[in-house]
């Protein structure tokens, strides 16, 4: 297929599933117990106050009348205003992407280049003392929570060598951006969830692509050192390593909870939390929107990177930790 | 200023440490400077931490958090304060009197002079009159609506400028409490909350981003006694340990809402002190029988349920201390409350007979938490203990956070479940509709005629729900803070006052 209609059909594919997942998101806020309503009044409202509330916030109409109201308005760009706070959802989900980023964009260059340099070394050498040692960390940085990460770095650098923030605490008017020093540790906190297993899947197509026919002809030939490495190796194995990096960063884009909490970074992932237990269901659907579509475009952008760089065509490869 | 500046410790990236040298150098030539003057600690930044959120909100009509009402309280004067010490039992502020007629059919407010706003005009009856009707004009929470469901705010008027005349809907002898409990003024038409509307606290607005930072700094029109810091920097940090780790490094000077382990913790600390709120500013934690679940409907269960619970264990183990031994009956600490009621201590074997007494030995029971109050779910863990100790099968369930009253319907018809009231009088904040005798107590408690009539049927209704009332109350929670040693002044009610807060160098 062409790869401007191939792209086309993804589009439409992505157009597909943002609006499947804007009905179930929707649905499932809808079945949780209780409403905005009842979260606003707390425990000491009276039966007509409740009430009051409910109509204030629109909440007496149906469901499916209140979607087809919010998807019109999405159409449009307006993604409606929050039930908790009343302001406009696109400026709240807008400040905690780019606080999200201020924390992602960082982590990601750092596994970009630990996991790029340490899976092509230990790939080229499968079984190698480098690769053995590898193995065992990074097998036991998958397995380590998120929390524990978070606090060992924690207890490190804030308490034994307070060299750096524990908190990131940013004055009105300031950017997360502004302030490395308290990026570093919730980056490097995110670096090391994600590292182990795009390291491992960067290993394992490095060692893949250097036991083809192909990789073992360039030997033959004389093919030596970097030449070998970048124009043989890494330029087979990175079609594979791209998808890989794709699907970590869209995971760690919505799903760093833990880091942002410990750390007070408030990004897409703690807002949703919370707008959940507000039963916000416009900032909800807003969050869920914006999480949904920048995913699929990071996998659509991995898919096209991917075939670009895929020289050989379809091949079997089928990279496993 | 310079003092200012100094205070900002702990924010050392690699890019800040040569400023964190220079300012290292100021401090002291600084500290050499007052060693030879007498020490002021006029001046200075208060960065104090609250559990906050993206919901934080300038409205304080429609704030939820206790980060809103800190705020709100430093911008906005308010019109008077409860204060159970005082003769009112009511501290007064830019209202400097409120006068009951005798038939407690109407209330008068004598508005103070002399007090301005941040716009230059001064603050009148017109003001205080639209202060008091905000929460129903602007759609304020409900619990802030106190005063419209007992005063009758339509008919309310400002015959001049210095006073306002509210008419009761029915004869209300706490009026006063009801227009101090969380009334602040603004001013007339104000409908929106922003860094410019006009207020009159000892604050004002310099910079605001809802769930990161707020930054105050003193308004030196304030009509009252002035505050000695130059700013007050409000930050949301979301998670408690995250505040705890804050205030360890020295990023903030003082934090809210501190669970009691966490209080355990930093006891003892170097360079920190802990404070918990005193009585009446502690909530009322309880666990609700409901009376329509059959069980409960024998006053017999519900004494033994009652009797079944170690508060004692309860004060140490969950709050270590930090907080006070409840009686089954609401208001601890306020003028009301009925002192020379006995304390319910812990007994096992009463607890049983009065079970097997009403067939219900070995009954089944859910006890329905969420953690919407410290440990309120440790408690919980405790009650049930408790109550298998006596033979009752009883178990937890524990939901998520903020879901416990999200569905009140739901809430309501669960058989057993925890709740909490936040520190208020008894008689105003009653919810009538289990008991009509008790009903009609506070009724008359709030109505008659004398106040030592309407005393009397306070204590009677508090004797009666004490007797067969279906709340356990074994705890009041306090609010715990912690703050920096260098931090004095700050006033711990139900929701910490800086207004008077002071910071040494």
């Amino acid at each position: 297929m062409r790869l401007d209609l191939w792209i086309a059909v993804r589009v439409v594919a992505a157009l597909a599933t943002l609006t499947a997942l804007s009905v179930v998101v929707f649905w499932a806020t809808e079945v949780l117990p209780g409403d905005a309503a009842g979260v606003l009044s707390g425990p000491h409202a009276t039966d007509a106050e409740r009430e009051a509330i409910g109509v204030a916030l629109g909440l007496d109409r149906p469901g499916a009348e209140r979607y087809l109201e919010w998807m019109r308005g999405a159409l449009g760009g307006d993604l409606g205003t929050s039930l908790a706070t009343g302001r406009d959802v696109a400026g709240i989900v807008g400040a905690r992407l780019v606080t999200s980023l201020a924390v992602l964009v960082p982590a990601v260059m750092m596994i970009v280049t630990l996991a790029g340099v340490l899976g092509t070394a230990a790939g080229l050498r499968q079984g190698g003392r480098l690769d053995r040692w590898l193995s065992g960390t990074t097998l036991g940085l998958i397995g380590t929570p998120d929390f524990l990460v978070a606090t060992v770095l924690l207890a490190v650098f804030t308490a034994w060598w307070p060299v750096l923030p524990a908190v990131a605490l940013v004055r009105p008017g300031e950017s997360l951006w502004q302030h490395p020093e308290l990026v570093l540790l919730p980056a490097v906190a995110l670096a090391l969830g994600g590292f182990g297993a795009t390291m491992r899947l960067l290993r394992a197509s490095v060692a893949h692509t250097v036991a083809t026919p192909f990789a073992e002809f360039a030997r033959l030939n004389g093919v030596r050192g970097l030449r070998y490495v970048w124009g043989v190796v890494v330029a087979n194995a990175l079609a594979p390593a791209v998808m890989a990096l794709t699907v970590m960063t869209a995971g760690l884009l919505g799903g760093a909870i833990v880091v942002e909490t410990l750390f007070n970074v408030p990004g897409l992932g703690s807002e949703l939390t919370q707008a959940v237990a507000h039963r916000d269901v416009p900032l909800v659907q807003g969050l869920s929107l914006v999480l949904g579509a920048i995913t699929l475009l990071l996998l659509l952008v991995g898919d096209v990177t991917a075939r670009l760089l895929d020289r050989h065509g379809p091949t079997a490869t089928g990279p496993a930790r | 200023m310079a003092t200012s500046t100094m205070r900002r410790r702990g924010v050392v990236g690699a890019t800040s440490v040569l400023v964190a040298l220079a300012l290292a150098g100021c401090s002291g030539s600084h500290e050499a400077e007052q060693a030879a003057e007498p020490v002021t600690v006029d001046g200075g930044v208060l960065r104090a931490a609250f559990a906050g959120g993206s919901t934080e909100t300038l409205n304080y009509l429609q704030g939820p958090t206790a980060l809103d009402y800190v705020r709100a309280r430093l911008v906005h004067a308010p019109l008077c304060e409860l204060d159970p010490t005082a003769p009112d039992g009511v501290a007064y502020g830019v209202v400097e009197s409120i006068e009951m007629s005798e038939d407690l059919s109407e209330y008068t407010l004598r508005v103070r002079d002399g007090v301005t706003f941040t716009d230059g005009t001064a603050l009148t009856s017109a003001d205080v009159l639209y202060s008091l009707r905000a929460p129903v004009l602007l759609e304020g929470l409900p619990f802030t609506r106190l005063v419209s469901r007992n005063v009758d705010l339509d008919a309310a008027s400002a015959p001049d400028p210095s006073t306002v005349v509210l008419p009761a809907l029915a004869p209300l002898a706490d009026g006063r409490e009801l227009i101090c409990q969380s009334m602040l003024a603004i001013k007339d038409g104000t409908t929106e909350f922003t860094p410019q509307t006009p207020s009159s606290g000892p604050f004002t607005i310099a910079a605001f981003e809802p769930g990161q930072s707020t930054l105050l700094e003193r308004n030196d029109g304030f009509y009252g006694q002035a505050p000695t810091l130059d700013e007050i920097e409000l930050m949301s940090i979301a998670d408690g340990t995250a505040r705890v780790n804050a205030l360890r490094q020295g990023q903030v000077d003082y934090i809210s809402g501190l669970s009691p382990a966490q209080a355990q913790n930093l006891e003892g600390e170097g360079g920190l002190s802990v404070a918990t709120s005193e009585l009446p500013y502690a909530s009322y934690q309880f666990f609700a029988m409901n009376l329509e679940h059959e069980p409960f409907a024998d006053p017999r269960v519900r004494e033994a349920f009652k009797l079944a619970v170690d508060r004692e264990r309860i004060v140490e183990n969950v709050y270590f201390g930090h907080a006070f031994e409840g009686n089954d009956v609401p208001a601890l600490g306020f003028g009301s409350y009925d002192d020379s009621l006995e304390q319910r201590t812990h007994d096992q074997d009463r607890a049983r007979e009065l079970l097997d007494e009403a067939g219900r030995t070995g009954m089944s029971v859910e006890l329905t938490v969420g953690p919407e109050l410290p440990g309120m779910v440790e408690t919980a863990t405790l009650v049930v203990e408790d109550l298998k100790a006596v033979g009752v099968d009883a178990t937890l369930a524990e939901l998520a956070p903020g879901q416990l009253f999200a569905d009140y319907p739901a809430y309501l018809a669960l058989p057993f479940k925890a709740g909490y009231t936040p520190p208020a009088p008894f008689e105003p904040n009653h919810t009538p509709g289990t008991f009509p005798e008790v009903d009609a107590l506070v009724q008359t408690a709030r109505s008659a005629p004398t106040a030592e009539e309407r005393l009397n049927a306070s204590h009677a209704a508090q004797q009666l729900l004490w007797e067969k009332g279906n709340q356990i109350a074994p705890v009041f929670v306090p609010t715990i803070s912690a703050a920096s040693t260098a931090v004095s002044g700050v006033r711990e009610l139900q929701f910490p006052d800086f207004a008077q807060a002071t910071i040494t160098p």
